[in-house]
């Protein structure tokens, strides 16, 4: 079991308000992401949680107990941290069972844990090496060890594959998807990668500045956003921002030269805010070279588009231009990449396109 | 060309190297000076040349000053007062430096509400002069029961090392990523078992930098040895300078000179065993994961 409740957390350094009146239920056996900007207090939540910090003001409830005055050690929880903090003068074996020898459990049982642990992550070989010995990747693996050794009924990763170069990112990035659903322990993992964070995630919470700002399914942080920041943080590349004057529940933009009208799908939101000018949210992959095969329909529109820049991506190519002065990245296929220039023709399906409103951020429905 | 530049290299060379000779030289001259002299008798002393090599060495002098040279109205060497040095410095070097270590570990890494303060004012205590505590030190000293005995003289040491193991071991441990602290907490350590099992195995150079430290300036220390010791508890400091202020019959610059060498030789030792520690200590970067 490995419920957590947060409620009503607050957290101040002196007079500085890191996190404000944070509200989030995590179901046993879930993998949820904390996900925000840098210094936006992913960290201190996590510390928190661990009990390494002391709350401001709220409670933290693990299974039914409230522990917000526990000791980190009575809450049974385990933490990897960003930098691995392996103790550097021990070597494998004992900063794997360092916790069970705090513990006083009888070296035999140790010994057991420790093979387990060991084969499961592939570091059997490692075990007499000190940490210095170490690649990045074994550094992270021993650190796994170190936390799954003493089964906690939580586990923290504090962006754990942040020092990690590309192609092993991605490849410990499986790993531990498969370790959660061999293991099935609830899992807390801070991320500043959007791309982790859709992949890992049971559910996402988007933090802002010290205040949640969303906690949904990937599915629904990706198309249903509450606002601009959270729309924006996730994907890549990113979706397309056009600020547009509303005509008759329309939307006008003017590209390659020409003005259309964009039928959308959210007329009654628009009506409802009487706002003259909208904030367009849509994403690059809604935007494509002509797909015959697509059936036509009122949100399948054909626009002239100058392109001015190519970025090929392999598998796609993104095609950079503008609609009514912003910045608009266009998903192509590498063929028709190829051939992309000025006045090309581009496929527009704004059936999933969202507004925001462009003063406050926030989404109109 | 080439070959005058190469010239103009060894020229610049061989100019920095007889000048670092010179002063070598000059630095080692009374060192040699005072070797030299140890070994001679008192006649070769009178009658010859100062730089000159002994013409017939003997230990005399060396014997003389360990064993039966008069310091004041005793007249039994250095020996006893090697031996109140030996017993002053052991228990203070050790019990000041494992205090700077908790010290240092509890205000680097366990920050309570004052402990930047708590620093401040420790520090503050490395610039204290020693002669402003003389009197204060002396009515603690007496009001303990502790005037004029080595224990009393190893408080004295204990109390005003504290501040520099401190500073020594709080500025080393800051250096330690905090991160290691909270993943033993997790792991259910405490206080104790953090600084034992990862604190302790991480400091041998800053546990020699300290001890070399608070070595050197404890046996060399001879204001708080004159001023707190009493007859039978002077250390060797002290007792040096009264073997060489006391002349009965002539001068005797030889057992003077290995009298001196006597009192300097642990230090001169300790540098020997453990100087390139102590440059190595000084300069240890941040400790790697
Ligand atoms: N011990 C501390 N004292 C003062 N401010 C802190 C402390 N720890 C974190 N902060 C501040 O809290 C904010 C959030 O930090 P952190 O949780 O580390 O952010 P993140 O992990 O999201 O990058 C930052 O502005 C940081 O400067
Ligand atoms: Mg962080």
């Amino acid at each position: 079991m490995g419920s957590i409740s947060l409620n009503g957390i607050n957290k101040s350094f002196g007079s500085t308000e890191v996190l404000k009146d944070i509200n989030l239920d995590i179901k046993d056996g879930e993998f949820l992401i904390l996900i925000g900007p840098s210094g936006c207090g992913k960290s201190t939540l996590m510390n928190l949680i661990a009990g390494l910090e002391d709350l401001t003001g709220g409670e933290i409830i693990i299974d039914d107990k409230d522990v917000s005055e526990e000791s980190p050690k009575d809450r049974d929880i385990a933490m990897v941290f960003q930098s691995y903090a392996l103790y550097p003068t021990m070597n494998v074996a004992r900063n794997i069972c360092f916790g069970l020898e705090m513990s006083k459990m009888p070296k035999n049982e140790q010994e057991v844990i420790l093979k387990k642990v060991s084969s499961l992550l592939q570091i059997d070989h490692l075990l007499d090496r000190k940490p210095g010995q170490l690649s990045g990747g074994q550094r992270q693996r021993v650190a796994m060890g170190r936390a799954l050794a003493r089964s906690p009924k939580v586990f923290l990763f504090d962006e754990p594959l942040s020092n990690l170069d590309a192609k092993l990112r991605v490849e410990m990035r499986t790993e531990i998807k498969k370790l959660h659903q061999r293991i099935g322990t609830t899992i807390v993992y801070v991320t500043h990668d959007q791309i982790e964070a859709m992949t890992l995630a049971d559910r996402i919470a988007v933090l802002k500045d010290g205040e949640l700002q969303q906690v949904g399914t990937p599915y629904e942080i990706y198309n249903d956003p509450v606002s601009h920041f959270v729309a924006d943080f996730m994907g890549s590349p990113g979706m397309n921002f056009i600020e547009c004057i509303v005509k008759d529940e329309k939307l006008i933009i003017e590209s390659g030269g020409e003005k259309y009208e964009l039928e959308i799908p959210c007329k009654d939101a628009i009506n409802n805010s009487k706002l003259d000018v909208v904030l367009l949210g849509i994403r690059p992959e809604m935007l494509t070279e002509i797909q015959p095969s697509v059936e036509k329909n009122s949100y399948i529109h054909q626009i002239k588009f100058d392109v001015d820049v190519l970025e090929p991506m392999g598998a796609d190519t993104v095609a950079i231009g503008q609609w009514n002065e912003s910045e608009v990245m266009a998903r192509l296929s590498p063929e028709s990449g190829n051939a992309a220039g000025k006045g090309f023709d581009l496929q527009v399906d704004t059936s999933k396109a969202i507004l925001f409103d462009p003063n406050s951020g926030l989404r109109i429905r | 060309m080439n070959k005058f530049n190469l010239l103009n290299i060894n020229f610049g060379r061989a100019a920095i190297y007889f000048i670092l000779f010179l002063f070598a030289f000059i630095y080692l001259a009374p060192l040699y000076v005072m070797f030299t002299t140890s070994l001679k008798d008192i006649e070769e002393i009178r009658s010859g040349n100062l730089m000159a090599l002994p013409i017939d060495p003997t230990l005399y002098a060396w014997k003389k000053a360990w064993a039966s040279a008069c310091t004041g109205s005793e007249c039994k060497g250095l020996a006893p007062y090697f031996w109140n040095s030996v017993r002053i410095v052991f228990p203070a070097v050790i019990i000041s430096t494992i205090l700077g270590a908790f010290n240092g570990y509890a205000l680097a890494k366990w920050k309570f509400k004052g402990s930047e303060f708590l620093f401040g004012a420790l520090l503050f205590g490395c610039f204290i002069p020693f002669q402003v505590i003389l009197l204060p030190m002396a009515k603690l000293l007496g009001a303990l029961g502790l005037a004029n005995t080595v224990t009393g003289l190893v408080l004295v040491h204990v109390i005003y090392g504290i501040a520099f193991t401190t500073l020594f071991f709080r500025n080393y441990y800051v250096g330690i990523p905090t991160e290691l602290v909270k993943a033993a907490k997790l792991d259910g350590a405490s206080f104790l078992k953090i600084f034992r099992h990862i604190f302790i195995p991480l400091s041998t150079p800053i546990f020699v930098v300290t001890i070399i430290w608070q070595f050197t300036q404890i046996w060399n220390d001879f204001l708080f040895g004159v001023v707190y010791s009493g007859s039978g508890t002077q250390p060797i400091t002290v007792a040096l300078n009264n073997l060489v202020n006391t002349s009965v019959g002539g001068k005797e610059y030889n057992v003077d000179m290995a009298a001196a060498i006597i009192a300097a030789l642990p230090t001169l030792i300790v540098y020997i065993i453990a100087g390139k520690y102590f440059v190595r200590g000084l300069t240890a970067g941040a400790v790697k994961g």
